[in-house]
């Protein structure tokens, strides 16, 4: 009975070791590679070296339950990167939108069209540079699944308003010079695979053309690229005069008006002067700024900060829970040698800051491992066939990280610290 | 068998009862399935009520034609001749004085200020006429009264009102140049409409220079779900480039948009349940380091090891289940009839309500068990497999 037990209980072992190799795999070969080049032992060194030899050695007396305890953080700082990263990618197009850009949209809805005469009568306006107008086209490539950002726009005075925009000389004259020609953010032409030179099918599925079909003929003339890494790129543009010759209905009309001023200062004069312009007419316009119209765009979604941001809390929320549970205990359980050490002549200070030191080393190694999966995560976000934002690990989500770290440390370090310290050697020892 | 029973229980009574001895482990391990659960709940219920909204939406005796391709009512459009032509086709019911049952809307987009944020988002304004709202049924004026044909009159659903700004009864609105009241608000029973301004169909066209064109066409049909003749006449006359479906199938596919929260719900769930995971491992481990003493004891005294075993695997089960629970609770006390607003895939708001079901609470307290289980069966392991003397030599 006992050996057939024994047997079935170390099958089932073995199999929960395979199942569960994604979560451990990891964390043996980053031992086993330090193992193997000696960093674990250079560790050990620096820590004996920074009289950090105790501390050490008091994290690793019970592995099983370091290591538990670093998953745990492991997995929070891995949800709160991501999620970070996400959200940052989100806010990337409120954040990157141009202070000197204009947009200038119908006043009952931006959904709503503008007549193309419009163009020419802001243009005539002072304190701006540049003007252009887009349309949303409504295209999908094959199926109506794969629907895109695409419009139809002025070829060149596009290409000076939204200047983040990256062609090649080549790709530039290419598109300038062409009727059929299409340009498409890097990161949709490799999720379709398009490339220069490629004759592609596209399909509105707001417009048709006059015998009915809804299919559109373009060249690729043109992959773009972002001046900043988490630039849009998978939206797509072509030629508004392919466009306007070729539907059916609603021709002259356009979706929106991009116009870049002088100076942000003169934002609010050229605002108030455009839509003054066009007050009284069957199409009032609302001009905002750029930013303010990409931030309601976003708001449209509903407030997903807040439901990233509740995620990451509750996720901390367990985390310090379980962390600072785990520290008090193992600290309880050191009553008698805190004691000991006490008697030596340790000084009491000395050991509040060995236990601070210890939660600490606990939270940010694994906090860091969490910052590390992360940086994993988004390469392969970022390289999967699917329709989401540029996902970039800042500069300053790294740095909220350690600051978060550094205070899950001590959070949970500070109450068994300050028990270590008040801790009576008579009452530490008569206790064991 | 009955003795071994019979000693599982007593094992299991004494590890519940000596709880509080490890009352903030315990606490810890609890409280983070709690959190778990509840998260996962909060994100189901939430893609749930966003796609009951749109699924009570549709009526299968309705069907709804669009431009084809168009994928959506807005991006359609649809002259007066098609809907002329299309209203002759067979399968389509008769009103009372014996006319084909159908309804010509308009769908456009207004802005209108979302009360959470404070910022313009998209409304859907729909030209209607007295045949849609006969066709719908259902619908229901809780406030004012219904809106006059012919005047700048509208009538706004219940959910515009508790989401959105500026749309009170009797207060003015204007779109683009044109001034129109709100004279009433109606009630469809929580479906997407309720999201809607509704105003007459002559006066949108108007307003918004569609001429005499219209985006849908709503058609009664005379046998539920049979749109066969209005597809044999689409197929069969170039001149209609349309696209049928019965409304129930049009909402549904809609509904469908939010299902990319349902795993991203599992998927958080999941990874932050690995956490507690880990966090409840901790604690049964302790408990049984803390308990080693006692089990050894039991076992000197002819105690199965087995009863050990099951003794810690209940424990750690019924701290999940408890955490499992009080997250459920949370969350249905919480999360569920919460009212908010998302765009759709007509591009417009829709206001919806979460709503945790019994399948869903089903699916938190299954994972509540999961980590019962697994952060149980290691530990339980331990316990059974206590080497008697060693044990009694640890705590002397």
């Amino acid at each position: 009975m006992t050996a057939v037990w024994h047997y079935i209980s170390l099958i089932f072992r073995l199999l929960i070791r395979i199942v569960t190799a994604p979560v451990w795999l990891p964390f043996w070969i980053v031992w086993w590679l330090f193992e193997k080049t000696g960093i674990n032992r250079l560790i050990v060194k620096v820590a004996m070296a920074l009289g950090l030899y105790l501390v050490f050695k008091n994290l690793t007396r019970k592995p099983l339950r370091l290591f538990l305890t670093m998953f745990a953080t492991f997995v929070a700082f891995l949800i709160y990167g991501t999620l970070s990263t996400f959200e940052s990618a989100i806010d990337a197009g409120v954040e990157l939108s141009a202070d000197d850009r204009l947009i200038v949209v119908n006043k009952i809805n931006f959904t709503q069209p503008l007549p193309i005469s419009y163009v020419n009568r802001v243009k005539g306006l002072e304190n701006l540079t540049d003007v252009t107008h887009l349309n949303w086209f409504g295209g999908y490539y094959q199926d109506p699944q794969n629907f895109m950002a695409m419009f139809a726009v002025d070829e060149d005075t596009f290409l000076t308003v939204y200047n983040e925009i990256v062609l090649t000389p080549e790709e530039r004259q290419d598109w300038l010079g062409s009727r059929q020609g299409l340009i498409a953010g890097k990161s949709i032409a490799d999720q379709y695979g398009w490339k220069v030179g490629d004759r592609i099918p596209i399909n509105s599925n707001i417009f048709s053309k006059a015998d009915g079909s809804t299919s559109w003929e373009f060249d690729v003339v043109g992959i773009y690229t972002g001046t900043d890494a988490q630039t849009d790129t998978s939206s797509v543009y072509f030629h508004y005069d392919y466009f306007n010759e070729t539907q059916s209905f609603g021709r002259d009309f356009i979706g929106f008006i991009g116009v870049r001023t002088v100076d942000p200062a003169m934002n609010e004069g050229v605002i108030k002067a455009i839509d003054d312009l066009f007050a009284n007419t069957p199409y009032e316009t609302e001009t905002v700024p750029e930013k303010v119209f990409n931030q309601a765009f976003i708001e449209q979604i509903g407030n997903l900060s807040l439901i990233l941001g509740s995620v990451v809390f509750a996720a901390f929320f367990i985390i310090l829970v379980i962390v600072g549970n785990s520290m008090v205990l193992a600290i309880r359980e050191r009553t008698g040698e805190i004691g000991v050490l006490k008697t030596l002549g340790f000084k009491s200070t000395r050991i509040f800051f060995m236990i601070l030191a210890e939660s600490l080393l606990l939270a940010i190694f694994s906090g860091a491992l969490g910052l590390l999966a992360t940086s994993l995560a988004v390469v392969a976000v970022n390289q999967a066939p699917i329709q989401l934002p540029v996902l970039v690990l800042t500069p300053a989500i790294i740095i909220e990280a350690l600051v978060i770290m550094i205070g899950l440390g001590l959070v949970t370090g500070i109450l068994p610290a300050v028990n270590a310290l008040r801790l009576n050697i008579i009452a530490a020892l008569s206790r064991q | 068998m009955l003795r071994l029973l019979s000693q599982i229980w007593t094992v299991i009574v004494m590890n519940v009862r000596s709880l509080p001895q490890r009352l903030w482990m315990s606490l810890a391990a609890t409280f983070a399935v709690t959190v778990v659960v509840a998260v996962l709940l909060s994100f189901l219920a939430m893609s749930n009520g966003f796609s009951k909204t749109l699924s009570g939406t549709g009526s299968e005796d309705v069907a709804i034609v669009t431009r084809s391709g168009s994928q959506s009512e807005l991006n359609s459009v649809i002259g007066r001749d098609s809907v002329n032509i299309l209203s002759t086709a067979s399968g389509i019911a008769k009103t009372a004085d014996g006319q084909p049952f159908y309804s010509a809307e308009l769908y456009v987009v207004v802005d209108g200020k979302k009360r959470s944020s404070g910022t313009e988002v998209n409304i859907p304004m729909r030209g209607i006429s007295s045949l849609g709202f006969d066709l719908r049924g259902g619908i229901e004026i809780v406030e004012g009264r219904m809106f006059a044909d012919g005047t700048n009159e509208i009538i706004v659903g219940r959910g515009i009102l508790d989401q959105f700004s500026g749309f009170e009864l009797g207060s003015e609105v204007a779109f683009g140049k044109t001034r129109w009241t709100v004279v009433g608000v109606f009630s469809t029973g929580g479906s997407a409409f309720e999201s809607e301004l509704w105003a007459d169909a002559r006066m949108v066209q108007d307003l918004f220079n569609r001429g005499n064109s219209f985006q849908t066409m709503r058609i009664k049909l005379s046998e539920a779900g049979n749109i066969r003749g209005l597809e044999e006449m689409i197929e069969n006359d170039p001149r209609l480039i349309l696209d049928v479906d019965t409304e129930a199938g049009y909402f549904a596919a809609q509904g469908e948009a939010l299902e990319g929260i349902v795993w991203f719900g599992w998927g958080i769930g999941i990874v932050m349940g690995l956490g507690a995971l880990a966090g409840a491992l901790n604690t049964m481990y302790t408990s049984v380091a803390s308990r080693a003493s006692e089990i050894a004891t039991l076992r000197a005294i002819g105690f199965s090891n087995v009863s050990a075993f099951f003794g810690t695997l209940v424990e750690s089960v019924v701290l999940s289940l408890i955490g499992g629970v009080i997250g459920a609770l949370v969350s249905y006390i919480f999360m569920d009839g919460l009212t908010t607003a998302t765009i759709g895939a007509s591009f417009t708001q829709v206001v919806f309500t979460f709503e945790l079901s019994a399948d869903l609470l089903q699916n938190g307290i299954l994972l509540a068990l999961v980590i019962g289980l697994v952060g149980g069966f290691f530990p339980a392991l331990k316990a059974a497999r206590l080497p008697v003397i060693v044990a009694f030599r640890g705590s002397a």
